[in-house]
């Protein structure tokens, strides 16, 4: 029963979907997976599924029946997830309003204490840039890092080393990477030449991580590098895309300032990954010992938001504040990533409600939170999570939760950030110079010294140059990105109370 | 819609943090923001109006400062005079009325910012050569000058709105 789809996400269509939703659904449905017209193999049957599912709902008692049985089975589901969640309003009412209203929600997404912890095997790959930028200083910091972590691989471990310029060369191949020192011979032939294209690089490390591809534990890619990829972007994201289907997540590590960040956002993005930013390459190996760290820790895998808003809600913007903050996607399903023991997945959601009328309660969303049990081989399980808010004609006099504020005042240093970059692109550099004076005040405020201090170094830049320095992009991006991180959380543990 | 107090950017009711300018807009009301008519508000402006209903002040102070946005009320008793202003970590002087904790900082409320004085003649209020501003029920102080304040003036820093509180003993 675990993973199977009710009749709801099936037609992609919310709890309360009227008949004409249902119908439009259906219709949609039909025309791409109809018996007469469809092309895979396996689209009849799900055309049929669909069926049964529309007959079901347009008829209001068997649709009564059904949901009643759905509520029944979901309960079931609940009681037997690895899961547990959370979830924290902003307010606690929402307003009779006829017009548009912002509401915040904070999801907590944790292991239930029943879940046994076992290391799970670690299947790495680390992808490294060796293009003639990385000469010298750098490429000797990644090699002597790579070792480090091959150092600490445990007997179930797989861990290979490819390196790219515009072609890919297995340098440590999982075989080799069991034997230390045929490993460190081989890492000293990590010398650097030519430019640089991502996609060879990803494929051929990818390819290593499938030949040891295990169900029961973490499938990984680190990619570093210090430059930008030209005119593959397109093929790396798909194939980011695809293998993020299968489990495998990737990071990014971003090394000086010559890198692309959005490009690599978006790599990592798509596999529940995240992006570390070094502007020296003197911290790489104790960043990749915390990466591999966590790693081994790992409970779950591919862990995802399914499911889907009300027809009165939009998602505005999500951000993904434990355990690696963030910029999440603005439409379901949200990927997020691995987790691991004694952590927990936080993320907040802002959404957009549209005029509600006199009613009591709105159902905001029915999510599914799904993840893969590695303890299990795998075993997909989701999690149902109704969330449901009271409706008031009086506004709420309380403040908002603690943890809701300060996630909302990191984010809109970090947007500002961004909108300062925006602004700058479009050509308007004495805005956006404007943008970042007013960020570092806020920064200031925070106790944050030494961002405010580069906000204003960005700011005299913009006023000169008329564009954002490309080290200073990165210092404000992933430094006003870091503080989404929640401060006790620094620790790793969590506090439960 | 609301209104940020800092940028006057527009925002949908709920918005906690400004997406113009960041700032926090807790304190903004979170019902929609009616738009008065201008005239409408000029003549209210003009005309004195009749003082809110005295509130029964718990510490059974007899002169207190009202923070209209939360309805606290700060005593001003057991002293001449008041400074008010917000505290930092290592400022020399401090304030007396210390309004750090309520959001002084977004409401452009400066350190030293204004002074209260119970003199023989009355109560005065000088504004201390702060950054954004003193007002007395709309109206604006020359700084370092006293004026006379009485019970149910509204009282400006910045942005930061006070109603003084006076009730007299017998």
């Amino acid at each position: 029963m675990a993973g199977r789809k009710n009749y709801y996400s099936l037609l992609g269509v919310p709890r309360n979907a009227s008949t004409d939703q249902l119908r439009r659904a259906y219709r949609q449905a039909a025309l791409r997976l109809h018996p007469d017209r469809n092309e895979r193999p396996g689209d009849t049957e799900v055309f049929l599924d669909i069926s049964q599912a529309y007959e079901t709902l347009v008829d209001a008692d068997a649709r009564r029946a059904y949901d009643q049985e759905l509520a029944e089975e979901e309960l079931e589901q609940a009681a037997q997830s690895p899961f547990s969640t959370r979830v924290l309003h902003s307010r606690r009412a929402l307003l009779q309003l006829p017009e548009p209203q912002v509401h915040y929600m904070l999801l907590d997404i944790e292991p239930k204490e029943a879940v046994a912890h076992v290391r799970p095997p670690v299947n790495l790959s680390l992808v490294i840039d060796r293009s003639t930028s990385m000469r010298g200083q750098r490429l000797d910091h990644v090699r002597s890092a790579a070792h480090e972590i091959l150092k600490s691989l445990q007997a179930q471990d797989q861990a290979s080393v490819t390196a790219f310029s515009d072609h890919a060369e297995l340098i440590v191949s999982p075989d080799q990477a069991r034997d230390l020192s045929v490993a460190r011979a081989r890492l000293s032939l990590l010398q650097a030449e030519g430019g640089t294209e991502i996609l060879q690089g990803l494929q051929m490390g990818l390819e290593q991580l499938e030949l040891n591809f295990t169900k029961e534990g973490v499938n990984h890619l680190i990619l570093l590098t210090d430059g930008r990829t030209y005119g593959d972007e397109a093929g790396c994201l798909d194939l980011a895309s695809k293998v993020a289907e299968r489990g495998i997540s990737i990071n990014g590590v971003g090394i000086g300032s010559d890198w692309s960040d959005r490009f690599l956002d978006d790599l990592a993005g798509r596999t529940g990954g995240h992006v570390l930013f070094l502007d020296s390459p003197r911290a790489v190996t104790a960043l990749l010992e915390n990466i591999f760290d966590s790693l081994s820790k790992v409970i779950a895998s591919r862990v995802r938001l399914e499911g889907s808003l009300s027809q009165y809600v939009d998602l505005r913007s999500a951000y993904r504040l434990r355990p690696e903050p963030m910029v999440l996607s603005d439409s379901l399903p949200l990927k997020l990533g691995n987790l691991p023991a004694n952590e927990i997945i936080r993320i907040l959601m802002e959404v957009v409600i549209h005029p509600l009328g006199d009613q009591q309660m709105l159902t905001l969303a029915h999510f599914d939170v799904v993840g893969d049990l590695l303890a299990e081989g795998g075993e997909t399980h989701s999690l149902p999570v109704l969330v449901e808010h009271v409706v008031s004609d009086q506004p709420d006099s309380q403040p908002p939760p603690q943890e809701i504020v300060e996630a909302l005042s990191s984010i809109a240093l970090y947007r500002m950030q961004d909108m300062a970059r925006h602004e700058a692109e479009l050509g308007h550099a004495s805005h956006a110079a404007q943008r970042l004076e007013n960020l570092a005040t806020h920064l200031l405020a925070n106790g944050q010294r030494d961002l405010a201090k580069a906000a204003l170094n960005e700011a005299e830049n913009l006023a000169r140059a008329r564009r954002f320095s490309t080290e200073g992009e990165k210092i404000l991006k992933y430094g006003t990105r870091a503080l989404l991180l929640p401060a006790h959380a620094e620790s790793g543990g969590v506090t439960d109370d | 819609m609301i209104e940020c107090p800092n940028c006057k950017h527009q925002e949908f009711v709920g918005t906690l943090y400004c997406t113009e300018c960041g700032s926090r807009l807790v304190h903004v009301s979170p019902m929609p923001t009616v738009s008065i008519p201008r005239d409408r508000l000029e003549s209210e402006a003009n005309t004195t109006k009749p003082a809110p209903p005295e509130p029964e002040l718990a510490s059974g102070a007899m002169m207190g400062l009202r923070v209209l946005s939360s309805g606290e009320i700060l005593s001003l008793v057991g002293r001449e005079n008041f400074t008010l202003g917000r505290a930092v970590d290592g400022q020399a002087v401090v304030p007396d009325i210390d309004l750090a904790t309520r959001e002084a900082y977004d409401m452009g409320v400066s350190r030293l910012h204004a002074e209260i004085r119970m003199l023989e003649s009355g109560i005065f209020l000088a504004d201390l050569d702060s950054v954004n501003g003193t007002m007395i029920n709309g109206r604006k102080l020359e700084p370092q000058s006293p004026s006379p304040i009485r019970h149910g003036d509204i009282l400006q820093l910045g942005r930061m709105r006070l109603q003084l509180i006076t009730r007299r003993k017998g």
